[in-house]
């Protein structure tokens, strides 16, 4: 019987895309797969012991000019919007990985909801760069009118 | 002669997907899926220049014509580089995109761009088809 890495990398290549598979841990059953859609990478991650339940991640990197504290607030308040998505802020502030755990009755229904599910994540992924974008652009913004009005009364 | 939709290939290959070849005596052909959608790429050998890409579905049951062919013109007008048909009979509609190209390479960094705003006209498309749900 084909192990449950196998059963979804099967289902994303018969889809059209080419797929990395990593071996399967061992010890805790879990294996990873990469594979590219509209340009970004993603990542699903497999469990040998439950074939009902995968994990997609795909990371998204902020500009250097947008890198601040206040981006896990902007990152905190998408997961509000979007709850099924977990954001998780890495390399010191470079980059998110923006994670949706799913769980189903069957292996056939992940496959049937799979772009879905790959929808559901961009789609939060995408608000979340374009608020921490946004917020940050206005910010500076703001500054600049600050600034030049400091300056003018100067 | 060298093959006019090698490109095309190597921009698939960027894409991350798989295709697979059809050529024959008039045309090059790429067919390939990008989350399980079927698409195609072709050119005739007598018009090298000509590149289309594009993907066909069939109407679901029911759909007026006239509303469609109504959706499609209003798509038509509004969206850039896709074409909108209606197609074999009314039964099926036609997303392409045309291109003239002096060499298919061209398109290549324009490859992610195009098949969005294919999916994007496609899924407007039904979107507006879509019966509106009635007033409680």
């Amino acid at each position: 019987m084909p192990s449950a890495r196998e059963v979804i990398k099967h289902f994303i290549e018969s889809e059209g895309h080419r797929v990395d598979a990593a071996p399967v841990d061992p010890e805790t059953g879990v294996g990873e797969l990469l594979f590219r859609t509209r340009g970004q990478v993603f990542s699903v991650t497999t469990s040998e012991d439950d074939e009902n339940i995968l994990s997609i991640s795909t990371a998204y990197e902020i500009p250097d000019w947008a890198r601040e504290q206040q981006n896990t607030e902007a990152l905190d308040r998408v997961h509000k919007e979007h709850p099924t998505v977990v954001f998780t802020l890495a390399h010191d502030g470079g980059l998110f990985v923006a994670t949706l755990d799913e769980r189903a009755a069957s292996s056939q229904e992940l496959m049937n909801t799979f772009w879905t599910l790959v929808a559901r994540l961009r789609d939060a992924g995408a608000q979340a760069i374009e608020d921490i974008v946004d917020r940050t652009e206005s910010k500076v913004a703001a500054e600049k009118f600050i600034n030049s009005l400091l300056t003018d009364f100067q | 002669m060298t093959d006019p939709l090698r490109p095309i290939e190597v921009a698939l290959g960027d894409e991350g997907l798989f295709f697979t070849r059809d050529d024959d005596e008039d045309a090059y052909r790429v067919a390939f899926k990008s989350e399980g959608d079927r698409y195609f790429v072709v050119s005739y050998r007598d018009d090298p220049t000509f590149v289309m890409i594009g993907s066909g579905w069939a109407l679901p049951g029911g759909v007026d014509p006239v509303e469609a062919v109504d959706v499609a013109n209003r798509l038509n007008v509004r969206k850039k580089f896709v074409k909108t048909a209606l197609w074999q009979e009314e039964s099926d509609v036609l997303f392409t995109v045309e291109l003239c190209v002096g060499n298919a390479s061209e398109i290549r960094p324009h490859f992610g761009r195009l098949l969005n705003v294919l999916r994007d006209t496609a899924a407007e498309f039904f979107e507006q088809l879509r019966p509106e749900a009635p007033e409680p």
